[in-house]
């Protein structure tokens, strides 16, 4: 038991860090349609993470959280994704705020950050799942930071889903998951706002032939 | 009891549902929401009455999954009295909408207006039935959200939408305050049931029992509408379909009362300090006084009564307000008075001001004005609502034998009963309070009698009025029935030993005995000799003077002879330019109370261009100062505007700013926690 336990951990740790890695990917990245590929590759690993700690804990609602991140992360949001970026004209990130160099090192730096604050909970945290919070603190910093760095809506939006991913890391990591309702209520909203957003983009796209939030700032009062 | 509760709970659920499923068919769904409501006020009406005859209180609850939620009913008196209320004005309304809505088709939805009336009358039910502060909170913010949608229902006009919007506002402004009270409560109690709050943990400090009485009396008086909480009443009311007015009016604003009393004397069983009562006793006597003052110088009917609305919740107000001061120096008998008079008056002005507000709503239907200088003679052309119109505005300027007249003769001998209070000050006050009662009484006579003469009498000022015809049948069932109540309430002082069940399980003394003297018809504030009333022998003795005066003008006038002739107009034809306005009938009254009214008048004349001896042409306009508005809510707007351009700052405009705003703030909230 305590072999399998401290496998488990391993793995966990494992597919974390893989999370993280395609957090620098997507930073790194300026093809639009393959940030959303990254989008779903993380969601994947998502999958897996959550499944492995159901099936170490025991908890069978994880089981079902996964399955829906696997339906609506892995397979819906990156599929509405694709569909808005076909209708766009500009499919590359061509002008960023902070440039991809410097926005890998600030991540880098966020990183620190993450575990640097995370470290005097983590010895309190389930023993399986000990440096996952770390790194989902990390990947809602990164997440949030996307969406600063970038300026097309579609980016941003990828930017605020691999927020949300971090989100439902941490919550399995820190107590295994919140309570089924509540995850299907955040399932709904984040399908709910990326449809709202793909929407968005695309009136966007019409009504400035561009998909750029900095051209909102007339909106001002 | 469970079966009234599901009939209630059906019905009302099937008035929502069926208009929905019926789309296209205006006809049929006029007729299956009313009908449900029909259905569902009756359950009510009953249930009231089982809850009020049941000695032991009835609970039920359904768990929920959201956290200290639960869905918890308790039919105890007090709920099953204001249930009863409601039920009865809501049955009254459904019938009244039969005809009523008919007005509306063409011009608005009436799938919206059919199922949210229903969905309206279900959550203000709730709101008095719940037993959870949690569940309590949803169902009057429910309530307050579904009148909004119903104040909005011709949101085609700017005045409507502008109407709604201040109302949205200020019932906003009053929860926050209730939110803020009950999660006092949540604190000690460390649970949202009511049951917690009765008999909390860990007792309520001296200050935060003075938070909560003042944090209710905001919210609960910005819903009930006191002085100055009560300036989105004169708005909302009238732009409301009148059925709707009818029970916003009549019972909605009383949820409040049913919240101050539910909170001082079953949350706190009675125990506060003497200015508590004092403060709900000012208030009640500043609004009745103002209120009364406000109404006289309208001329649209419906925010006339708007007004009233104001004038009676502070009528009430003095009512429970003395018995708060009695309760505080421990007589009981005499809270419970103060009690039992505002309770009484609670019903009654439900009944007088759902009825008159169906009234005005007649007019409307039938001139499709609400402005009275345009009625006038109406009388003739729909005397039936002209008759039922008479007996409510009898009531509201409480005259026997109406209903009116008895409530408002309690809270009289209620406050002339002060000389048993110890302080001085008190000794004094409450004489006072009775003094501008009785002013506030004359006022809503004058003002009467301003409404039915000018609209009633005389030569009809308009082509509408000219051409106004009868209102439907259930249009006149539904008022027919509140004017018979209103009557019956008035001669028949029998719901008192009901009412004394509901002051029973408050004050903990039962009056019945004693209120109720004698023979059981006549009615005694607690001591037979200090003073009693009989109200049929008041009511026989009007009619026996009547048939008096009429049989002396026979014996003695001489032999009656009619004689068919023009009216005596001096050789000149009368025309409805001769009458007089609505205006010109409170002038005097104006003229006295210019100091609050601060008038403005502005008269310009055009000359004839041959000669300054012959006027072309007048030009007349009046104003009085809305001095709530200007010299409180105006400053208030003005300083959050001013705040809110300062903070413009830091609004860029930038989304990418804001997210930066959003980031920093986390990292340094995270980097603090560390």
């Amino acid at each position: 038991m305590q072999v399998l336990t401290s496998i488990g951990s391993q793995l966990v740790d494992l597919c974390s860090a893989l999370l993280l890695l395609t957090c620098f990917a997507i930073v790194a990245q300026r093809r639009l349609s393959a940030c959303v590929d990254l989008f779903a590759l993380q969601s994947a690993f998502l999958v897996v993470t959550a499944a492995l700690v159901a099936y170490l804990t025991g908890n069978q609602h994880i089981y079902i959280a996964a399955a829906l991140t696997g339906v609506i992360k892995v397979l819906i949001i990156p599929r509405v994704l694709k569909k808005v970026i076909d209708h766009l004209n500009v499919k590359r990130e061509l002008v960023m705020h902070v440039n991809v160099p410097t926005g890998l090192l600030i991540c880098g730096g966020l990183v620190m950050l993450a575990f640097f604050i995370a470290q005097p909970i983590l010895p309190l945290g389930p023993l399986l799942t000990r440096d996952s919070l770390a790194i989902a603190l990390a990947i809602v910093l990164i997440g949030l930071f996307t969406m600063i760095a970038r300026q097309k809506a579609v980016s941003q939006l990828v930017g605020f889903l691999v927020l949300e991913n971090g989100l439902f890391l941490g919550a399995t990591a820190a107590t295994y998951g919140m309570p089924l309702v509540v995850e299907l209520g955040v399932f709904f909203d984040v399908l709910i706002a990326t449809l709202i957003a793909g929407i968005y983009t695309n009136r966007l796209q019409d009504a400035f032939d561009s998909v750029d939030t900095d051209r909102l700032t007339v909106l001002k009062e | 009891m469970l079966n009234l509760l599901w009939l209630l709970l059906g019905g009302y659920v099937a008035g929502i549902l069926l208009p929905l499923c019926l789309q296209g068919r205006p006809e049929s769904q006029r007729l299956t929401s009313s009908v449900a409501a029909i259905v569902a006020t009756s359950a009510g009406v009953a249930l009231g009455l089982f809850g009020l005859t049941s000695l032991e209180p009835v609970t039920g609850s359904l768990a929920s999954t959201i956290p200290q939620l639960t869905l918890a009913i308790r039919l105890d008196s007090l709920a099953a009295f204001f249930v009863f209320t409601i039920s009865l004005v809501g049955l009254a309304a459904s019938i009244y909408a039969i005809g009523y809505l008919r007005h509306f088709e063409g011009q608005t939805s009436i799938t919206a207006l059919g199922s949210l009336f229903n969905a309206y009358l279900l959550c203000m039910t709730f709101v008095v039935l719940a037993n959870n502060g949690f569940f309590f909170l949803l169902a009057w913010e429910l309530m307050s959200l579904l009148s909004y949608f119903l104040v909005v229902t011709q949101h085609q006009k700017a005045e409507v939408r502008y109407a709604g919007l201040f109302y949205v506002i200020m019932t906003h402004i009053g929860t926050a305050f209730i939110v803020v009270a009950f999660l006092v409560f949540f604190q000690s109690a460390g649970s949202f049931s009511f049951e917690a709050f009765r008999h909390p943990g860990h007792p309520l400090s001296e200050g935060m029992r003075t938070l909560v009485f003042l944090m209710t009396l905001i919210g609960f008086g910005t819903k009930a509408g006191i002085v100055p909480l009560h300036v989105w009443l004169p708005y909302a009311h009238p732009v409301a379909p009148s059925h709707v007015s009818a029970v916003m009016s009549g019972v909605m604003i009383k949820t409040a009362i049913y919240g101050l009393i539910r909170v001082y004397f079953d949350f706190f069983g009675g125990q506060f300090p003497w200015w508590w009562g004092f403060t709900v006793l000012f208030l009640g006597a500043t609004s009745a006084l103002l209120g009364v003052m406000y109404a006289l110088m309208e001329h649209d009917l419906k925010r006339l009564l708007a007004f009233h609305s104001v004038e009676n919740i502070g009528i009430i107000l003095l009512g429970i307000g003395a018995g708060m001061i009695f309760q505080s120096y421990g007589l009981k008998e005499l809270a419970a008075l103060g009690l039992l008079a505002g309770l009484y008056h609670t019903i009654n002005h439900a009944l007088f001001k759902a009825l008159l507000f169906l009234g005005a709503g007649s007019l409307l239907y039938a001139t499709q004005t609400r402005n009275m200088e345009e009625y006038g003679g109406l009388l003739r052309r729909m005397p039936w609502t002209g008759f039922f119109f008479l007996i409510g505005a009898v009531s509201i300027a409480a005259l026997p034998p109406t209903n009116g007249f008895v409530s408002e003769w309690l809270v009289f001998q209620t406050l002339f009963l002060s000389f048993q209070i110890p302080t001085v000050f008190l000794k004094l006050m409450l004489p006072i309070a009775a003094a501008i009662l009785a002013l506030t009484g004359v006022l809503a006579l004058a003002c009467f009698a301003k409404a039915f003469g000018i609209a009633f009498l005389a030569q009809p000022r308009s082509t509408h009025a000219r051409h106004a015809e009868e209102v439907p049948v259930p249009m006149r069932m539904g008022m027919g029935i509140l004017a018979t109540l209103c009557v019956a309430l008035g001669i028949a002082p029998m719901v008192v030993p009901l009412l004394d069940r509901v002051i029973a399980s408050l004050a903990g003394i039962s009056i019945a005995s004693k209120v109720l003297a004698i023979d059981g018809w006549a009615l005694a504030p607690v001591n037979v000799e200090f003073s009693s009333l009989s109200t049929p022998v008041l009511a026989l003795l009007l009619v026996v003077s009547a048939i008096l005066g009429w049989g002396l003008a026979v014996a003695l006038g001489g032999r009656l002879t009619t004689r068919r002739s023009k009216s005596w107009g001096c050789g000149i034809t009368l025309t409805p330019r001769m009458e007089y306005t609505a205006t010109g009938f409170v002038q005097p009254i104006k003229r006295v109370f210019s100091t609050i009214y601060q008038p403005t008048v502005k008269l310009e004349t055009e000359f004839l261009a041959e000669s300054r001896y012959f006027a072309k042409r007048r030009h007349f306009e009046f104003h009085i100062e809305p001095i709530f508005e200007k010299y409180l809510y105006d400053p208030l707007v003005a300083f959050f505007g001013t705040m809110a351009d300062r903070l413009k700052v830091i609004q860029g405009g930038n989304l990418h700013l804001y997210l930066t705003y959003i980031f920093v703030t986390l990292i340094a909230l995270l980097l603090l926690a560390v």
